[in-house]
């Protein structure tokens, strides 16, 4: 909108899930392996474990190189990317947290100066000293964490902020603490998980015993605690933007049920290692990295999965439109575009598409599509709205009414469309070429069309089949022949529910098949 | 509407401290990125020469080890020194940064791979060279700081896009896959050569510092050192001046005319700057001469540091006169947000000194100068 969009075919969210969830998984370790290296020095001292002591200057080395190397770049690589793919969304980041960045910045900078003073000192420093300098990477290390965990659950609850735009409102938010305990548990998992892939390449039975024994250690109460700490941060987050996670929208539900599996294997997984701790083989190890990487993976994905349609809760939306206007939003923002029109207002659109033409309405529908749905949809590929309107074999008026209701769909992942009547249309026209469903195939019956098919087709974008769903609450007190007849007058049951499109024997199916659900 | 150039608003945020402490903060932390950026690219440079030469001459091959171990650590310090500059640009010139970038989204994308590879590489390099492998880890150096000379062009493609909004409508629209880059434009080769050169000369003062390091130790190396370094950079800052003649005839004639009395401070720095840097060659090329050239290498140091503020000041003042005719940073709202602000200058200044001691304690603590002995 104010910015050009990036216009990649695949979809420039499969980059940011890359980039980002590898960042993670190795940020956390960064922070946690520096309390793991401090700890595990100590102990080789304390036992006189020469053995363990030349293990973890390995590991350290092996550390440095994971953490410092890969860890720091791709911390940069998210920031490259997500300005690259919402540019918006993070000049906001940027301009409300400035001196939060900043403040990061100086930890960052100490951070990496000891990491590698750590590593290069373990020849250099006498012991004293060498501990101090771990002490500090540690430090500096779960100081960054305490400030980028508040912008980033700033983005998913801002609470007061959204009223004060003031920087600590924003930065001590509902979820502040409850996730910085989350992240700070799962840094000392991740300690004790990477320590594994060293620890079981040994050679030294010994000395794999111990480093398999001490690991587990990191990992196991870890995991008992996760799911206290889990409790919390769902209660923390507001019920009904939690309630995408839990089972009305398939796509938070399954990364919400993927965490409670791959936690509970990777929990099951370290407790197993200790029963022959000198035997684990090097494989092994890899395996718990993979199921502690995807657990890490879906609490991302629930994160941002619940936080849409916005990118910065009930402030911005997932397509840089401003919820409501602020000062200097530039007329970007629902009301706005809805009354100027996103052609007038939005800065990328091509000189010649700024207004609406017989000839030019497809062509301009796309430019819509691009500033408007392109930061979560494709044509072809991730999301791929091609695919979305001939499976629900959509047409032209179905297509419409639906962009009026985008806020409703899907328990509510999209934001509304913003824009006049005559861009509607055009998007709307520009959508329904991409599909081969006919205006007249629309409203035409298949023969041996199911109750739960004409279901999903016509109304499952907003309702689920479920018995506490306004739709089943309300048909369940009237008969087959009622229902069929509200279902003819939908839109004036609730003005926000478009017409019934289909044909008449589809809606006597339909109207049989609710009536005989949940009973 | 049509044809006027597509610049985005400003973020609707004010910003939360004075203009002229951001405009500090971005020059100051820019000067000590650009330092240490050129400690990693001349000194890469030098590396690969000096392997060469080190088949024949033992010295060099000294030189190019010691080196070597040194990049991995200051490719580190040149991306931490980055992300403060980084962080102030996108705070002050935001909406025209971010829109370059997009405009060339897959370069600038690349720059994290590059830099990935290119950071393994000099690890590699580091900790792996031994006699067996030598010709192979030759090659992943050489590889390695190609990536690194490419990161910079990456980067001089868009900070000059972004000086130029009258030309992203037409390239955007043209291929907005963000497979773009500034080729078309004027200023960028002599730009780019402008900071690689620059590199050359500000590298071999990687060598001095050594030298002057190692002085009391290893007096027959540390002069190598100095000698070689001082070479290195009195041959490339006279290329300099070509180069830098060569971009500025490059501008276009009313931003060169900020140098030539227009702006008084821009002129009065590119004219100190040439003098200084004039001097300095003379200095070091005395020092050179001399029995013990410290003295001389350590005024010639001196002289191209203040150089070197002048020229980020030049930078900053041919900036800000290319985005005149669109955008006056004075325009920016204003809020300070006091306490945030005040907690920051702390932790800085907390942050410098506990680097200073760490520095301090292992470079220069007892075990480092018993090991010295």
């Amino acid at each position: 909108m104010n910015y050009p969009v990036w216009d990649v075919s695949f979809g420039i969210g499969i980059l940011m899930a890359i980039v980002s969830v590898t960042h993670v998984f190795v940020s956390h370790f960064a922070v946690g392996g520096g309390l793991f290296l401090v700890l595990t020095e100590r102990k080789a001292y304390r036992e006189n474990d020469q053995t363990l002591l030349e293990w973890l200057i390995r590991h350290t080395k092996f550390f440095v190189l994971v953490t410092v190397v890969f860890g720091a770049v791709s911390g940069v690589g998210i920031w490259f990317t997500i300005g690259l793919i919402h540019p918006s969304g993070t000049s906001s980041l940027i301009h409300s947290y400035v001196w939060g960045w900043a403040i990061e910045w100086v930890f960052f900078f100490l951070e990496i100066t000891a990491a590698l003073l750590y590593l290069y000192g373990w020849k250099k420093m006498d012991r004293a000293l060498h501990e101090k300098i771990g002490w500090i990477y540690f430090g500096a290390a779960f100081m960054s964490m305490v400030i980028i965990n508040g912008i980033i659950t700033f983005m998913l609850t801002p609470g007061k902020w959204i009223q004060t735009h003031a920087f600590w409102d924003g930065f001590f938010n509902p979820t502040y603490w409850p996730s910085l305990f989350i992240r700070f548990i799962f840094a000392l998992a991740l300690a004790g998980i990477y320590a594994l892939i060293t620890g079981t390449w040994q050679k030294d039975e010994a000395l794999k015993g111990t480093v398999v024994k001490w690991s587990a250690r990191w990992v196991i109460p870890a995991f008992v605690v996760l799911p206290l700490v889990a409790w919390w941060y769902i209660h923390s987050v507001p019920a009904h933007v939690w309630a995408s996670a839990a089972g009305k929208m398939p796509t938070a539900t399954r990364y919400a049920n993927i965490i409670v599996i791959f936690s509970i294997i990777t929990f099951v997984l370290s407790l197993i290692t200790l029963l022959k701790p000198r035997k684990i083989p090097f494989v092994y190890s890899l395996v718990i990295v993979a199921t502690a990487f995807m657990t890490m993976w879906g609490f991302e994905f629930v994160r941002e999965a619940i936080r849409k349609p916005y990118i910065i809760y009930d402030y911005m939306y997932g397509n840089s439109v401003f919820k409501e206007a602020v000062p200097g939003s530039a007329g970007m923002d629902v009301a706005s575009l809805d009354a100027n029109g996103v052609l007038k207002v939005a800065k990328w659109i091509r000189p010649e598409s700024r207004e609406i033409t017989e000839e030019n309405q497809l062509s301009v529908g796309r430019e819509i599509f691009r500033v408007e749905c392109q930061s979560c949809h494709t044509v072809d590929g991730y999301r791929s709205i091609r695919k979305i309107v001939n499976k629900k074999k959509w047409g032209f008026s179905s297509i419409y009414s639906r962009l009026g209701l985008l806020d409703k769909m899907f328990n509510g992942v999209m934001p509304p469309f913003a824009g006049t009547e005559k861009e509607k249309t055009a998007l709307a026209l520009y959508l329904a070429s991409l599909s081969t469903v006919q205006e007249t195939e629309e409203a035409a019956v298949a023969p041996k069309i199911s109750g739960k098919e004409v279901f999903e087709q016509h109304c499952s974008d907003c309702h689920e089949a479920a018995p506490d769903d306004p739709l089943f609450e309300f048909m369940k007190q009237y008969d087959v022949a009622k229902i069929s007849y509200f279902i003819t007058r939908l839109d004036s049951l609730n003005e926000e529910m478009p017409p019934y499109e289909g044909s008449e024997d589809a809606r006597e199916i339909l109207a049989k098949w609710i009536h005989e659900q949940f009973k | 509407m049509g044809n006027l150039p597509l610049i985005p608003a400003a973020d609707p945020m004010p910003l939360p401290a004075p203009l002229w402490l951001f405009k500090v903060l971005l020059l100051v932390t820019f000067l000590l990125h650009i330092i240490v950026m050129n400690f990693l690219l001349g000194g890469g440079v030098i590396a690969i020469v000096a392997r060469w030469r080190g088949a024949k001459d033992e010295k060099f091959a000294r030189l190019s080890r010691d080196l070597s171990k040194k990049i991995p650590s200051l490719l580190a310090a040149t991306i931490t020194l980055g992300v403060a500059p980084l962080l102030f640009l996108q705070v002050l010139y935001g909406q025209l940064f971010y829109t370059s970038s997009v405009i060339m989204a897959w370069p600038w994308f690349m720059v994290v791979v590059i830099l990935t590879i290119a950071y393994y590489g000099y690890y590699l390099v580091a900790f792996k060279d031994q006699k067996n492998n030598a010709a192979v880890l030759g090659w992943v150096l050489i590889g390695s700081v190609f990536l690194t000379f490419l990161v910079g062009f990456i980067y001089t493609n868009n900070l000059t896009l972004m000086l130029t909004p009258e030309k992203w409508g037409k390239i955007y629209f043209q291929d907005p896959s963000g497979w773009n880059l500034n080729l078309t434009e004027g200023m960028l080769l002599p730009r780019y050569l402008h900071f690689m050169v620059a590199s050359l000369a500000i590298g071999a003062f990687l060598l001095i510092l050594s030298g002057l390091y190692r002085w009391k130790r290893d007096v027959e190396n540390a002069r190598f050192l100095i000698q070689y370094g001082g070479k290195w950079f009195m041959y490339s800052t006279m290329v300099q001046f070509l180069v830098g003649i060569w971009f500025l005839i490059a501008l276009p004639k009313e931003k060169m005319m900020i140098f030539m009395g227009e702006n008084l401070l821009a002129t009065i720095a590119m004219l100190a700057g040439i003098l200084l840097a004039l001097a300095a060659i003379f200095v070091m090329s005395g020092a050179l001469r001399k029995e013990d050239p410290r003295k001389g290498a350590i005024t010639a140091m001196s002289l191209i540091g203040v150089v070197l503020v002048l020229m980020v000041i030049m930078r900053d003042a041919l900036r800000d006169a290319y985005l005149a005719p669109y955008f006056k940073l004075s325009d920016l709202a204003v809020k300070t947000q006091f306490g945030v602000l005040l907690l920051f200058l702390v932790l800085f200044v907390g942050g410098i000194l506990v680097w200073i001691w760490m520095m301090k304690k292992y470079f220069f603590g007892a075990q480092a100068a018993a090991l010295k002995e």
